[in-house]
């Protein structure tokens, strides 16, 4: 027995009782500590993986659910709603004018969807108030022209294969950083598979050291 | 079994291990260091659509072509517009702050009533009806010239309609407050008879002698005068600034000649004597002067002998004699008068004795001279419909010949002389020399109506306020002026919804008119402001409608001109500064100070140097040599018989001993943090001197003392 | 490094005898980066003006005294020796500040910014501006605000960029028209185009149909007296702030008269007699 151990000899019961509960040859106390262990372990592990991404990222639907595929089917391409202006700047989300080129006031298909938009957008000659899933922050400047018509850049490469999407995904917002949850990606590791998988600065600069040489200046790609 | 603190080591050695092995801790880095980055309650403007929208600028007598960019139909920036005859491009400071006074916190929101000297918000529909009724007692009363009227300008189809409303309410009272342009044109109709104007070409002029006009310091048509003096130095012709100031002007110029204050007049008459004595005028068009040319060329040997002149002007009479001489011998000279920016108190003899010099060299409707021409006349008005009442007060004399004898007179009279007063987009009781004066003729008008954008001092006097939309929400014919040579009607185009519920001066006359119903319903038959401004051009509607403006006249007018001696012969008495004090004070013009309506913006104050402003207190500028006593810097009280303020010395060696030099714009009493409450407004110094022959205030400054405060 | 042979080297020079003090370009600056204003802007060490007019006077007394206007913008220094060691960018902890070899412009990246202020204490020029406080516009004023630049936020600082967001309109305009070259006039700063008297003119160095090249006739060979000094002006007219300091500015101001060009440096007495004749003239070709 150690010194400490026999000082506590002269203590009360309590203390003569923990002692022997304490006894080497008693391992249950490792075995308390081993088996909290895993358990704490487990818990954090998993809430880890599994609840804090939900934690992390509040959801919200879009507006009312669009079918891409289908548009793309009718329209041929994606430039026909995402087009480059003429002053070579990239005119985003069509606004609702735009739609009307194809729409009416009067749904052309029967989904529940497309009477949302007609009745609450077209009727009340109010823009969609669409989340952006690329949407990056404001300190972020972009140029579509450098990259579909100097680099010939297919959308795919950054977008994904959002075109062949038959409805809207809820658009995840990180709670503490306010940005899209794409910009990291859906793997909450940031490991990504594909190009379109995240678009971080890291991701942007890598891609510019491969193709260009140089991860490019701060005000290539910042305002 | 026991829980024990190995348990709990356990437990958090495993919750930590869970953790680190978990995303949880790489994520939450970046996402936090990403959140230091992030300022929510900065704004983030949206983005959008380019596009360009062609308008003029009417915050000044400039008139320069603006385009403003906007996002998705929100302005964001004004430009100067490229193509627009006046301007060419590029604008002035004021002209590119103009989207602050969209939302400038002190404009008028909604029409106000005065109640107790409290405003409280009332519609447009009751306003109407509060002013018509009170319109119609008068007219019940028989007594339509009780209203009167006082617009920023004659010009343009706005001041038309007001004039156009007085007429056909039976009232002469119609007066406007003195700008360049007015000034111009008197002088013209003194020399050369009425219904004309001058303009001077100073892009092409060899020799320009200005009087004390502010060429870069906002004179005419700005931006227009600085191209034009950018111009002269590649040109190489020549500048000579005449002031007792070291301005900006005076700075870029060839030769800067100190002058004492006030006594341009006299050297301008030296000079005219100078050379007719050395018969150095202009023989050709000399056949067309009338009224006494010997008589005038006699009287001024005989008052204005050159060494006398020297010593009352503070030039060598070498001096003035060799200007006068190289004035006369340049090819293209040009003499402009105007101090300053040319508008407020200034004197028609001076004018007139400046615009002299120009009609001796025969220098006049030539390329790089001065252009007597017409005043703009593309407006066709109808007549007005005058009943009886009308006819009967249209027919009485004029109560007065400027809005300074009106306030004057209203202030001097114990019974009321104006029942009610219109005022439209100007601010007497802030830019009239003597504005305690003026808000006091203003509490003894029993109704005042005020058409304006922005709640200013006058808009404070006034009783009812009918808020008008700022020049980027509505229509508005603007012809050039204040000097500029060619003659363009550009058109003001809305260029944003309204911010708020106001409206064009234009729409709130025809609905005023249509209220009180009868002739003058009858004198306003426009559905609304736009009908009235496309009936109003016929002419040249087609052109403002498509390219923003029409030009009437480039390069010299023709015709013969004839020139009248008969108002200088008899030599007018030079006017002299209120007070007996040493120094002389005077106003000076700063390009980046608004002295009129409206007021700076808030970018425009940021840029005044802190050697003008600092925190609340405004500098004088005085010369160290005649500042005994004074520290750089230092407090001092200047004291006028206008009334006493206390300011900060800023030494300049660029003025002349004897003067002090105060900008002119500032001290604003209004509810504006970033424009009012900073420094002094330099007219409450200064007391009004009215010049017989024109009738008009000619103070240029006033006697004054300074004393270390 | 991206030094490719088409690199820009985008400068200005000012004509400082145009120069009307006038204030538009502080006000084009103002208006399109989205400067804010406070309620009082007299206190002009924390009064954020990109681009700033000093008042210059040759310190006569009256009646020879004589004053001139100096707009100064940020110089987007090239360093000793034009190799981009600016000296703010030298100093920044944070990399929030870097020298573009594209274009020869200095940037400054706000939210990448902490606010330890080296560079402005680095910056010979005070081009450099602290954000004190959180930007606040008046109800409703925030929209005429750009969205093609960042508005800042407290605990930065910031800077000209040569209205970089022009640069990017114009490239992305020249990929759509699918041309190489960017028109001289298709990129000019805010201050420029609103200049009334025309005294501003930007365009690149590097391009010898610019008409800033003809003007400034930038010597191809370092100065033979200062080898860090590169780019310097053969027209004998155009003289840099701080010349001999090596910091390389883009910005070059031009004056006919004498106690101008003076002013651009700190001399000891006598010492512009010595070296007034290096300055502009050619020393060699």
């Amino acid at each position: 027995m150690s010194e400490i151990e026999n000082k506590t000899e002269h203590g009360s019961m309590d203390g003569a009782k923990e002692c022997a509960a304490e006894d080497p040859k008693d391992d249950t106390g490792l075995g308390l500590g081993v088996l909290f262990f895993i358990v704490a372990f487990l818990i954090c592990f998993l809430s880890g993986w599994l609840l804090f991404p939900k934690l992390l990222y509040s959801k919200h639907e879009q507006p009312f659910s669009f079918d891409h595929a289908l548009h793309v089917q009718e329209t041929g391409d994606c430039e026909s709603c995402h087009f480059l202006r003429e002053d070579g700047t990239f005119s985003g989300i069509p606004k609702t004018q735009s739609c009307l080129d194809c729409h009416t006031d009067e749904p052309m298909g029967e989904t529940e969807d497309e009477a949302v938009f007609t009745a609450e957008y077209v009727a009340k000659e109010r823009e969609v108030p669409w989340y952006v899933y690329a949407k990056q922050p404001d300190c972020v400047y972009f140029s579509h022209a450098a990259h579909i018509t100097a680099a010939g850049m297919d959308c795919i490469t950054c977008h994904g294969h959002i075109g062949e999407s038959a409805s809207s995904r809820p658009y995840e917002e990180n709670r503490l950083t306010g940005y899209s949850r794409d910009i990291w990606g859906k793997n909450i590791w940031g490991i990504k598979k594909n190009s379109w998988d995240s678009m971080k600065m890291d991701d942007c600069a890598q891609c510019h050291q491969e193709e260009t040489g140089h991860k490019g200046y701060c005000l290539q790609c910042h305002k | 079994m026991k829980v024990d603190r190995r348990s709990f080591l356990g437990l958090g050695l495993g919750a930590v291990a869970g953790i680190a092995i978990s995303p949880v801790g790489a994520k939450l880095t970046d996402d936090s260091s990403i959140w230091t980055q992030n300022w929510p309650w900065t704004p983030v403007p949206p983005d959008g659509k380019i596009t360009y929208d062609q308008s003029v600028c009417t915050l000044c007598p400039g008139t320069c072509g603006i385009s403003v960019r906007k996002i998705d139909g929100r302005p964001i920036k004004i430009e100067g517009q490229d193509t627009y005859p006046v301007n060419n491009g590029g604008a002035c400071l004021h002209g590119i702050s103009g989207l602050q006074y969209l939302y400038d916190p002190s404009r008028v929101k909604t029409p106000l009533k005065k109640n107790n000297d409290r405003f409280e918000p009332i519609s447009w529909e009751e306003a109407i009806t509060l002013v018509a009724r009170r319109l119609g007692k008068i007219r019940e009363n028989q007594s339509p010239e009780t209203l009167a009227c006082i617009t920023d300008t004659n010009l343009g189809s706005v001041a038309g309609l007001f004039a156009h409303f007085l007429a056909a309410f039976g009232s002469p009272n119609q007066l406007t407050m003195p700008e360049l342009e007015s000034w111009l044109a008197l002088t013209a109709q003194t020399l050369h008879g009425p219904g004309r104007t001058l303009g001077f070409d100073l892009d092409n002029a060899d020799f320009i002698l200005s009087f004390g006009a502010g060429i870069i310091e906002g004179w005419g048509s700005p931006v227009a005068c600085f191209k034009a003096n950018s111009g002269r130095r590649q040109r190489g012709a020549k500048l000579y600034q005449i002031e007792p100031r070291l301005s900006n002007t005076a700075g870029t110029a060839d030769r800067w000649i100190p002058i004492n204050p006030g006594t341009e007049a006299d050297l301008a008459m030296a000079m005219c004597g100078v050379l007719l004595q050395e018969n150095l005028f202009d023989p050709e068009f000399a056949a067309g002067f009338r009224g006494g040319l010997n008589r005038f060329n006699a009287m001024v040997q005989q008052k204005y002998p050159v060494d006398q002149v020297a010593a009352v002007t503070g030039i060598s009479a070498a001096d003035i004699k060799k200007t006068a001489i190289a004035f006369a011998k340049a090819k293209m000279p040009v003499a402009v008068p105007g101090k300053g920016r040319g508008d407020g108190a200034q004197s028609l003899k001076e004018f007139a004795a400046i615009h002299t010099l120009n009609c001796l060299t025969g220098n006049i409707n030539k390329k790089g001279g001065t252009f007597v021409k017409p005043v703009p006349g593309y407006l066709a008005f109808p007549d007005p419909v005058q009943d009886a009442v009308a006819r009967d007060g249209t027919a009485k004399e004029k109560l007065a010949g400027s809005a300074q004898e009106l306030v004057t007179k209203i202030h001097r009279s114990d019974a009321p002389v104006v029942d009610t007063l219109f005022v439209y987009n100007t601010n007497p009781c802030y830019t009239l020399n003597n504005p305690v004066q003026t808000r006091a003729a203003f509490e003894k008008i029993p109704f005042v109506v005020n058409f304006t954008s922005f709640m200013d001092e006058t808009a404070m006097a006034s009783d009812v306020i009918l808020p008008i939309s700022t020049f980027l929400e509505r229509f508005e014919d603007v012809p050039s002026k204040a000097g500029f040579a060619g003659t363009v009607v550009g058109l003001a185009r809305p260029v944003v919804d309204t911010v708020f519920d106001t409206r064009s001066p234009g729409d709130a006359l025809i609905h005023l008119a249509k209220t009180l119903g009868g002739t003058m319903g009858k004198s306003f038959d426009w559905p609304d402001y736009k009908t009235c401004l496309k009936s109003l051009v016929p002419g040249i509607w087609k052109d403002l409608s498509k390219n923003g403006h029409a030009v009437a006249s480039q390069g010299p007018p023709a015709g013969r001109v004839t020139t009248d001696f008969a108002f200088l012969a008899e030599n007018p008495p030079t006017m002299q500064p209120q007070g007996d004090d040493d120094f002389t004070l005077v106003p000076i013009d700063n390009m980046r100070v608004a002295s009129t309506v409206p007021a700076s913006s808030p970018f425009a104050i940021k840029t005044v140097s802190d050697k003008v402003i600092k925190g609340r207190d405004m500098f004088v500028e005085i010369n160290p040599r005649s500042a005994t006593g004074l520290a750089d810097g230092g407090f001092a009280i200047v004291t006028t018989p206008g009334g006493s303020v206390k300011v900060r010395v800023n030494f300049n060696e660029g003025i002349m001993p004897g003067v002090i030099g105060m900008v002119k714009g500032l001290g604003h009493k209004f509810d504006n943090k970033y424009v009012a409450g900073k420094g002094v407004n330099v007219k409450e110094l200064i007391c009004p001197v009215i010049e017989p022959g024109s009738g008009l205030d000619a103070a240029f400054g006033i006697k004054a003392k300074i004393l270390k405060a | 490094m991206i030094q490719d042979k088409k690199a820009h080297k985008f400068g200005m020079v000012i004509d400082l005898d145009k120069c009307t003090g006038c204030g538009s370009c502080t006000v084009s600056c103002m208006s399109e980066n989205n400067i804010p204003f406070k309620e009082d802007e007299s206190d002009k060490k924390d009064s954020i003006t990109w681009m700033r007019v000093y008042r210059l006077t040759n310190g006569k007394s009256f009646p020879d005294t004589q004053i001139a206007y100096m707009p100064r913008p940020c110089q987007h220094c090239g360093g000793k020796g034009g190799h981009g060691h600016s000296p703010c960018v030298s100093v920044c902890p944070a990399t929030a500040t870097d020298y573009g070899y594209d274009t020869g412009i200095v940037s400054q990246i706000y939210t990448r910014c902490f606010g330890c202020r080296y560079c402005m204490g680095a910056c010979p020029y005070h081009a450099r501006y602290f954000n004190w406080w959180d930007p606040v516009w008046p109800e409703g004023m925030e929209k005429y605000l750009s969205p093609n630049v960042s508005p800042r936020m407290r605990g930065v600082v910031e800077k000209c960029s040569f209205c970089y967001h022009r640069y990017q309109l114009a490239r992305e305009k020249a990929y759509y028209d699918g041309v190489d070259e960017i028109e001289e006039d298709a990129y000019q700063t805010a201050c420029t185009t609103a200049c009334p008297a025309g005294a501003i003119i930007f365009g690149d160095l590097n391009n010898p149909s610019h008409r800033i090249h003809q003007i400034v006739k930038p010597d191809p060979h370092p100065d033979p007296l200062n080898h860090d000094v590169v780019g310097k002006s053969r027209n004998p007219k155009v003289f840099r702030l701080l010349e001999r300091l090596g910091t390389n500015p883009k910005v070059y101001y031009m004056s006919e008269r004498e106690w101008v060009r003076k002013l651009g440096d700190n001399y000891l007495d006598g010492e512009w007699e010595k070296v007034k004749n290096h300055y502009g003239s050619a020393s060699h070709d």
